[in-house]
């Protein structure tokens, strides 16, 4: 758990940070997001004392930060970042074993460490193990920098933009990956991007800052209906905002049993959003759908009318 | 575009046939009566007659025919080729020594035809080299039959290239002369290398200190190297006037100490502006994972950014050290020794064959320095990264 409390910073006479609170629950996903230089990152360089905060508390597991010595602090937290910040002069085994290495763990256990990790984000061991960084793709990279932050299998992971300069679809795909990997370990993540979608599309818990400060926070949906000011609307995406909102509900959400009626022809899957529904609804000419299971057996039906019907069954 | 290996290699084919006319048209070797005249040239076919220098051709048309269809397979026999001219060109000067000299005076010089000769063939070398992608540590290795060669052939028939005689004359003070030359630019490089890493240090963690220092070092880098060692004369000289211990050291206006303090003084702006550049170059994201993975500062130093500086950090010490060789030379003229010696020696007597014994090693050194350690740095970069 991390909690901030009255958290400001500045540097010389300029205020970065403005007197902000904030609670990430253990196991949550929470998501800063907001235009550049609104103190997204710096908040998140506090919590590892790359910045140092000027006012008020910084607690992890209700200890402060500043109990700790600024490398065991760190080496608790995986931090990841746009960049990737892989060691070019080190192979990807190295580079994965580093904050291990740092534990002094013994050699035998980061080896077997660095495997179930390189496996975990689905890197071969016998391709990658021994490559330098600047022989991977990006999204390869990526991936790696993301196996270094949870090397040590820290509680806290700390991601600074990390899919920021990556194509649309190699993003796409690592941020469905973190979606996997945080529903098998739970760690407590606060995740840094400046991009609306992927910031809805992880956040348990989003944060929205403007100017240094929090403007708003609270779970993506409640954001989206009941937006705190113009800024916040605006930032997710104004009249899109409809859109933004079918992204995050699940067909399964708004079907109907299955009725005496006949099969509609087009088949939707039972865990697509609504936003994909839509969009073959559209494509299709299609009023109805089809909904069905994994194993593509129908389970139900999804009319236009329901789809773009009442809140209240939710 | 023409696929690769089609069509004539232009490169080797002007190299071949410039040095073809350069191997009939200049002088090939010169003879003189004694040390002091000057030499009569010859050509080609002034040593062996029209035939014979038609003959000597061949070799040359050989690689000129290898160069117009340049398959790997060619490439490998125009090396074997090369090698072998090379080899061959000792056996030349033999050849014209047995010809032409007579009498126990008489001395054989290189002719301006022979020179470029071989500069041209170590570009063919080279060319040659970079097509077929051989190491450069077989590229050295091909030198070696050529200088066995060279060897041979002086210890059997080249009694007379004036080269070596000058050699002979005075071959204990030729080594010592390499010592001492070796020796200054050793400590030299060596002092400006501790400095110039502290000074690049103390310029990272000091802004004021990186812009006084850059300002210095560049004016001392603008002075001539004479007019520096002329400048250092007055105050050494009043110091061990003065300084009882400096005095006992040795030191003094003129001789090994200014001739030092100015090589310190030039090597240190390459030293310290590529180890600073070096240092400061790092990527900064890599620096901010190392500290945030939680790294100390010395283990960010040691760890991250002085390997990865390293490979520019040696290119400064490369840079230094062979500008460091070549300076040397001129440290001769206030009395500090080293092969510049012969240069001046030799200049003032209007013996061109021994400036020539104090250039050639101080060109031979300033390659194989840079050989040395550009191959050291080509090892510190791992998996071929930048």
């Amino acid at each position: 758990m991390i909690e901030l409390i009255h958290v400001t910073k500045r540097f010389g006479a300029a205020v970065a940070v403005d007197d902000i609170s904030l609670s990430v629950a253990r196991g949550e996903l929470c998501v800063l997001v907001g235009t550049s230089g609104c103190g997204k990152s710096t908040t998140l360089r506090m919590i590892n004392r790359l910045i140092e905060h000027s006012e008020g508390e910084i607690h992890i597991d209700d200890q402060q930060i500043r109990a700790f010595r600024e490398e065991t602090l760190r080496r608790r937290m995986g931090y990841a970042i746009q960049s990737t910040g892989l060691f070019p002069h080190w192979t990807v085994a190295r580079n994965i074993g580093l904050v291990p290495r740092l534990l002094k763990w013994p050699t035998a256990r980061i080896q077997a460490r660095v495997e179930e990790l390189m496996a975990l984000l689905g890197l071969s061991m016998e391709e990658f193990s021994g490559k330098y960084p600047h022989q991977l793709s990006g999204g390869q990279a990526q991936r790696v920098g993301v196996a270094r932050a949870l090397a040590a299998d820290p509680d806290i992971l700390l991601m600074d933009e990390p899919f920021g300069a990556l194509d649309p679809i190699t993003r796409e795909s690592l941020q469905d990956e973190l979606c996997e990997l945080q529903s098998r370990l739970h760690k407590t993540i606060v995740f840094v991007t400046h991009d609306m979608d992927e910031a809805l599309r992880l956040a348990d818990h989003l944060v929205v800052m403007h100017q240094g400060r929090i403007v708003q926070q609270g779970r993506p949906l409640e954001l989206l209906r009941e937006p705190a000011d113009g800024f916040v609307e605006s930032l997710l995406g104004g009249e899109d905002r409809g859109l933004k909102e079918a992204a995050l509900l699940p067909v399964s959400q708004r079907m109907l049993p299955l009725g005496p009626r006949l099969l509609a022809r087009e088949r939707i899957g039972q865990h697509a959003s609504l936003r994909e529904a839509l969009s073959v609804m559209l494509w299709r000419h299609a009023e109805r759908l089809t909904v069905v299971d994994d194993d593509d057996m129908p389970v139900g039906e999804l009319s236009l009318r329901r789809l773009v019907g009442a809140r209240s069954d939710e | 575009m023409r696929p690769e290996g089609r069509g004539p290699n232009v490169v080797l084919l002007s190299l071949t046939l410039v040095a073809l006319a350069a191997w009939l048209g200049l002088d090939s070797v010169s003879v003189a009566a004694n040390r002091i005249v000057s030499g009569t040239g010859y050509r080609v076919d002034e040593v062996i007659g029209a035939g014979g220098a038609l003959a000597t051709s061949l070799p040359w048309l050989a690689l000129a025919g290898l160069a117009w269809q340049p398959a790997r397979r060619h490439l490998l026999l125009a090396l074997a080729l090369v090698v072998l001219m090379l080899s061959a060109l000792p056996g030349w000067l033999a050849l014209s020594a047995v010809f032409l000299v007579d009498g126990a005076q008489a001395r054989l010089g290189i002719g301006a035809g022979i020179w470029v000769v071989l500069f041209l063939l170590l570009l063919v070398m080279i060319e040659l080299r970079s097509r077929l992608a051989l190491t450069r540590l077989l590229g050295w290795a091909l030198l070696l039959p050529p200088v066995l060669s060279m060897g041979f052939c002086l210890a059997r028939w080249l009694e007379p290239l004036a080269l070596w005689q000058e050699y002979r004359g005075r071959s204990g003070q030729f080594l010592g002369a390499v010592g001492e030359h070796l020796l200054l630019v050793g400590v030299a490089v060596g002092t400006s290398l501790v400095l110039g890493v502290l000074l690049a240090l103390a310029m990272r963690r000091w802004p004021g200190v990186q812009k006084m220092g850059f300002g210095v070092l560049n004016f001392l880098q603008t002075i001539p190297s004479i007019a520096l060692f002329g400048l250092l004369l007055a105050p050494l000289a009043w110091l061990s006037a003065n300084v009882d211990w400096l005095s006992a050291l040795g030191v003094s206006g003129i001789g090994w100490a200014p001739a030092l303090l100015a090589l310190v003084g030039y090597s240190l702006l390459p030293m310290v502006r590529n180890t600073f550049v070096a240092l400061e170059a790092v990527d900064p994201g890599v620096i901010d994972a190392a500290r945030g993975m939680g790294m100390s500062r010395s283990q960010v130093f040691r760890q991250v950014r002085l390997p990865l500086a390293l490979p520019v950090i040696l290119e400064g010490i490369r840079i230094t050290t062979v500008q460091a060789i070549g300076l040397t030379a001129v440290a001769a003229l206030i009395g500090a020794g080293g092969l510049g010696t012969f240069i001046f020696q030799g200049l003032g007597q209007a013996a061109m064959d021994m400036v020539l014994l104090g250039a050639l090693p101080i060109l031979l050194l300033a390659l194989l320095v840079d050989a040395l350690l550009g191959a050291l740095t080509d090892i510190l970069r791992p998996g071929g990264a930048e």
